[in-house]
């Protein structure tokens, strides 16, 4: 008996070194990346400027002398590249003496490139910036969202609450919880096939965009959604029907107010992973290389992650920087959304609903 | 005497299961009617049948007749929702809304708009909550969260909430049966003074609470209802020996 009791503890303390060791492990991997990503896209937010009348013609950056007026200047890439990284590429030697020779005197700094948040695509890296894309992100997921949070949040609560439990429904469900787990890039040939071969709607645009990538999230829409209303307690249910409430009465009064944390939760999520998406939009021709932000829906326009995996395949050593500066800003707005969804979820919680 | 409730042959069926064979019972007016029996008899599916909750039963099938005040309540021109505004309802799980307590005894009075303005429903309010016994240890804090009451008090609040609409009948499922004693007593003693006003119909594992606050009782036994009548007389001198025993512990 006491020798079994000593095994059973043993077990346990073995289990729970397990768990902390798999946690430790997990959390080494994401600080290595994290750690990189940093290193690597920290200074694709600098950018490197010389007191233009000290310096010769070829350093500085032959865009850069008709944008900026005043006393400094920006360096050309190569010049940039050297500064931040000591990297000498295509400089020659005199060029690095005269770069250390500015440095000593203080007429070459960093200074924050605002050119990075303010420029679309273009294929000097330096004059590269993720406007576009965060513009065509931002109006892609809101088709998105204008598309499958309605119907998403309506197919739920007729399955949950008022569709017959019949077989035509049971396939329905099963179809529909089959697709929450298909690969995007099928969505994507769906898209292709839908809304550019069949509608016509002009290519890689952010309406054709949001629509593929709201068939990918709306499976799993409906599918958190549906859990969260199935979360609600029936008792809850059957305190209003007793007292006369109507189903409708119910539904809006008491089951979707409980629901409301779970749905927006998972509304949250899905579109972060909408966001974060490159695939299905690689299928409708999204990966052009765009140098005007969108400026409609209907506009040619590319996102985020698409604009990070153009970069990423380019050659220049200022498009790696380029990239993993687009991918902080893109891990920083994912992080924004789900501390919202977190946050949602805690202060619905401690409010019961309401 | 006329009945406030008629039930007259009922058949209940969920699907090809027969629950109830052949029920006929009538509830008094003004008094209150214990259901008793044991485990898996019907009780329950009884009681549901007199406000149409039911109703939401996939695959249910009824025969019969419920009158309330001599109309059927199963006729098709009848609305669940002013049915169930006559015919409350007090589950035997406490389950307040999670909204303030306030909200819960305002909410029944909302939907079927029973007040003019705000403060004849602040009067509602106060009269159900001091009618459950509530009032003096809530009226302090109406906005505060009802699940925070305790078991007691919430379960006082359930009431509340249904008398709320000033229904003709309450129904309640075990309401006691998730209460500590001193809470019993208090809900006891609150049926007991709910009777003047509403008819109620009780279902209880309780036998002697049953005496203790039915005027009338009757005995469910797998589906059938074995045997009814005046509560003194059921329990003294039963009729039938399935009530005899069941009454005497024999079996349960
Ligand atoms: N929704 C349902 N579907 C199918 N059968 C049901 C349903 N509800 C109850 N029954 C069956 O009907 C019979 C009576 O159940 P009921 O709940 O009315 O019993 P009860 O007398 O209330 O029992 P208890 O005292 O345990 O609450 C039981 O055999 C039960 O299995
Ligand atoms: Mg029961």
């Amino acid at each position: 008996m006491t020798s079994n009791l000593r095994k059973r503890h043993r077990q346990e303390k073995w289990f729970q070194r397990m768990g902390l060791f798999s946690l430790c492990l997990a959390l080494l991997f994401l600080g290595i990346i994290f750690g990189k990503i940093l290193i690597t896209g920290l200074p694709a937010f600098f950018k490197t400027e010389i007191e233009a009348k000290s310096a010769p013609q070829h350093l500085l950056n032959p865009y850069a002398q008709y944008v900026d007026q005043g006393k400094w200047t920006a360096a050309s890439d190569a010049v940039d590249m050297y500064y931040k990284n000591g990297y000498p590429g295509t400089l020659s030697p005199q060029d690095s003496q005269s770069i250390e020779a500015l440095k000593s005197q203080n007429k070459i700094r960093l200074s924050f490139n605002g050119a990075f948040f303010t420029h679309s695509d273009s294929s000097a890296p330096e004059m590269a910036g993720i406007w576009g894309a965060l513009l065509g992100s931002l109006l892609t997921l809101l088709i998105t969202f204008l598309t499958a949070f309605p119907i998403g949040i309506g197919a739920a609560i007729y399955l949950e609450e008022f569709a017959p439990k019949n077989s035509h429904i049971y396939w329905i469900e099963a179809t529909i919880n089959n697709l929450a787990a298909v690969p995007s890039i099928l969505f994507g040939l769906l898209g292709l096939l839908a809304f550019i071969h069949f509608i016509g709607l002009p290519r890689p645009s952010a309406l054709v965009g949001g629509l593929t990538l709201g068939l990918m999230s709306l499976p799993v829409i409906v599918v958190t959604t549906r859990a969260s209303l199935s979360a609600v307690p029936f008792a809850l249910k059957e305190a209003a029907l007793g007292l006369g409430a109507t189903p409708l009465q119910v539904l809006f009064h008491h089951v979707i107010p409980s629901a409301l944390p779970g749905i927006t939760t998972g509304v949250i999520l899905s579109l972060a992973r909408a966001l974060g998406e490159t695939a299905p939009l690689l299928m409708i021709g999204m990966v052009a290389f765009i140098a005007t932000p969108p400026s409609s829906f209907l506009d040619p326009a590319t996102v985020l992650p698409v604009q990070i995996f153009n970069w990423s395949r380019s050659p220049e050593m200022g498009f790696v920087e380029n990239t993993s500066g687009a991918i902080l800003v893109l891990l920083l707005i994912l992080g924004l959304l789900n501390g919202l969804a977190l946050f949602i979820r805690k202060k619905f919680e401690t409010h019961h609903g309401f | 005497m006329a009945f406030k409730i008629d039930v007259q042959n009922l058949n209940l069926f969920y699907g090809e299961k027969q629950a109830l064979f052949n029920v006929s019972l009538g509830l008094p007016a003004s008094q209150t009617t214990a259901l008793i029996g044991p485990s898996g008899c019907g009780k329950s599916s009884f009681l549901r049948c007199l406000n149409r909750m039911n109703d939401v039963v996939p695959n249910l099938h009824l025969e019969g007749k419920v009158l309330l005040d001599g109309k059927d309540i199963y006729d098709p021109s009848v609305d669940v929702v002013d049915l169930r505004s006559h015919v409350g309802m007090v589950f035997q799980k406490p389950n307040p809304f999670p909204r303030s307590i306030y909200e819960n005894v305002a909410y029944g009075p909302r939907i079927h708009r029973l007040f003019k303005d705000k403060s004849a429903l602040d009067q509602i309010v106060e009269k159900s909550l001091t009618r459950a016994g509530l009032w003096d240890e809530v009226k302090d804090r109406l906005q505060q969260a009802a699940t925070r009451l305790s078991g007691g008090q919430q379960q006082r609040l359930c009431i509340a909430r249904a008398i709320a609409v000033n229904p003709k009948v309450i129904l309640m499922d075990e309401p006691c049966s998730a209460l500590d004693p001193i809470a019993t007593a208090k809900i006891e003693e609150l049926i007991d003074e709910l009777r003047e006003k509403f008819t109620l119909v009780i279902v209880t594992h309780n036998l002697q609470q049953a005496a203790r606050i039915s005027q009338k009782t009757a005995f469910f036994h797998s589906g059938y209802l074995v045997e009814a009548g005046e509560t003194g007389e059921l329990f003294t001198t039963p009729k039938d020996e399935r009530t005899q025993g069941y009454i005497t512990g024999r079996y349960g």
